[in-house]
């Protein structure tokens, strides 16, 4: 530090922290004051650079002591977890430096890794898929349901479509589709009925593949134990993808089927339904059933239902006893269905769906 | 007055004491240390971020790391030095991780947002305060760098040396950074001084 005699710049007045004392409280410990008029050319550089000073103020912060004692206590609390931390690390360590440890460990992780390596590309089971998914998608408040009974459930999606869900599956979804695309998610079996909405194309999530629809019904079994991904299209058509890339897109039609082998990563097209066993074991009633009705009293109609998507039907049956319809369904997801068979009855009829209960307000039919 | 002034003597003194106590384990010595920088470090460290929150637990890592790793640190340091310094760097690191999070683009080091004030009570006539009011002006106006390098020197009368370690760069451009402000304000200041006490002595 230079002697105060040698002064010349305001900077080294600036960073004499007895000339800033002196400045801000007066305290003159050093006797700046006489030194100053000691000389004329003195003042004036003092007089700067205490306008200086006067321009530079930091403001106090405003921590008051009790927070700084909270402060410190929080430290405390701190420390205390990250030596307990240290602790645990340093016991990891010692324990792995005692040489049996290490032979164990290498032989688990060896062990581990086989058996991760085995599952991967020998088994291809993936199962873990559907989590995958779920866990990667943004759609936040997807609902999700399992089917954990022996008979199907019918879910309804917020747009009017319809999925029958098998037993041992799981279908998410969001309360109400956003945006352009209708994305549900899907692990095991389940037969899907699509309102139409060319706008807002409906995509099923299943294993590595997405199945893309307009407006359709088709069933999708795409259990994450099973080596195989079966889609079947009953009525209009959709586009099948896998998600590794390299294979193109597939188109089926009406009544055709696609395998997809989980093993190779390739689709198998199926186009004679009738003559593949696996596809033809597991055809659901809903789709043996047919939905063309011709003259047909409406109580034998709401069975036919009843039995297609495992929903109980409570419908003023004195009312209906006589009215008779002529209607075409097939292509219409259960709401939908609804809505027509009870505008067919009457202007004034309606139904309210709660799960698997549905109720026919009816005052009979025109 | 006195007893201020003694206390101010006796700090580095007491910074040094209280570090080996601290570095041996004593936890008295390291509360005394905490108590006595805490605010000043909240203070540097809100000067480089709005949210308050984040710089308390930042000054309590640095203070926590410093307890834990007390057997690793240099016997000679300077205290509040090093505490500046050591929050500065986590604030930066802080920072990096969020742009890491949010995906942001941008790779600015911190800035340091600060303003200085006027003391406005140890101004009594009207000429000064103009003065002043205008050098306040001209000091707030200097880069965000220059103007911290002003603070830690000035205001926490850190050396040039200590300065450079804190912003970490070498001497030369700490000096430099020190050099180019006050230049730059001497020229904005006196530049305008001049020409305000002619239009003064004009309308007089």
């Amino acid at each position: 530090m230079k002697e105060r005699n040698q002064y010349i710049e305001i900077e080294d007045f600036l960073a004499d922290e007895s000339f800033r004392l002196w400045m801000k409280s007066g305290n003159d410990h050093d006797g700046w004051e006489e030194w100053t008029l000691e000389h004329p050319s003195r003042a004036k550089l003092v007089e700067e650079a205490r306008l200086w000073l006067l321009a530079m103020k930091v403001s106090e912060s405003n921590v008051s002591p009790d927070e700084v004692d909270a402060a410190l206590q929080k430290t405390w609390m701190k420390i205390e977890k990250v030596e307990q931390e240290r602790k645990m690390e340093q016991k990891i360590i010692q324990l792995w430096n005692t040489s049996w440890f290490k032979k164990v460990a290498a032989v688990l992780v060896i062990g581990l890794l086989s058996f991760y390596t085995y599952n991967n590309y020998f088994v291809e089971k993936g199962n873990s898929y559907y989590e995958q998914i779920i866990a990667n998608t943004d759609d936040d408040g997807l609902l999700e349901q399992i089917n954990n009974s022996n008979k199907p459930q019918i879910i309804t999606l917020s747009d009017g479509s319809s999925v029958l869900l098998q037993p041992k599956s799981k279908l998410s979804y969001p309360k109400i589709f956003r945006g352009n695309e209708r994305n549900v998610y899907l692990s095991g079996e389940a037969f899907f009925e699509i309102s139409k909405n060319p706008k807002k194309p409906f995509f099923v999530h299943a294993n590595e593949i997405v199945t893309k629809v307009v407006g359709t019904s088709f069933r999708i079994k795409a259990y994450a134990e099973q080596s195989d991904v079966e889609v079947l299209v009953r009525t209009g058509k959709v586009e099948v993808n896998s998600k590794k890339m390299n294979q193109k897109e597939m188109v089926l039609l009406p009544n055709q089927a696609l395998r997809f082998e989980r093993k190779n990563q390739t689709f198998d097209k199926i186009t004679d339904i009738t003559k593949d066993k696996s596809i033809n074991n597991s055809v659901q009633s809903i789709e043996q059933l047919s939905f063309e009705f011709t003259d047909i009293p409406v109580a034998q109609i709401f069975k036919t239902i009843e039995q297609a998507y495992s929903v109980e039907i409570d419908f003023p049956k004195k009312e209906l006893k006589n009215c008779h319809l002529t209607t075409s369904l097939s292509d219409q997801p259960l709401p939908e269905k609804l809505k027509i068979i009870c505008k067919s009855i009457s202007e004034n009829s309606s139904y309210t769906m709660n799960g698997n209960q549905i109720t026919i307000l009816s005052k009979g039919c025109n | 007055m006195d007893l201020k002034n003694q206390i101010l003597h006796n700090v580095v003194l007491d910074d040094n004491e209280l570090w080996l106590a601290m570095k041996a384990g004593d936890e008295k010595a390291f509360s005394t240390l905490f108590k006595r920088y805490y605010s000043y470090l909240i203070r540097y460290g809100n000067s480089f971020s709005p949210f308050s929150e984040k710089t308390q637990d930042c000054v309590q890592d640095v203070f926590t790391d410093i307890w834990v790793y007390r057997n690793s640190l240099s016997d000679t340091v300077v205290v509040k030095a090093y505490l500046l310094s050591c929050v500065r760097k986590r604030i930066v690191r802080s920072k990096e991780r969020d742009k890491v999070f949010n995906k942001s683009k941008s790779v600015d080091a911190i800035a340091f947002l600060f303003d200085f004030s006027v003391e406005q009570q140890l101004i009594s006539d009207e000429l000064t305060e103009g003065k002043v009011k205008h050098l306040n002006k001209v000091l707030n106006f200097l880069p965000a760098r220059q103007k911290e390098a002003l603070f830690l020197r000035y205001h926490h009368g850190l050396s040039v040396d200590e300065v450079a370690g804190v912003l970490n760069v070498n001497y030369q451009s700490a000096s430099n950074l020190l050099h180019r402000a006050i230049l730059y304000i001497r020229k904005e200041w006196k530049g305008s001084f001049v020409l305000l006490i002619m239009l003064l002595t004009n309308w007089i």
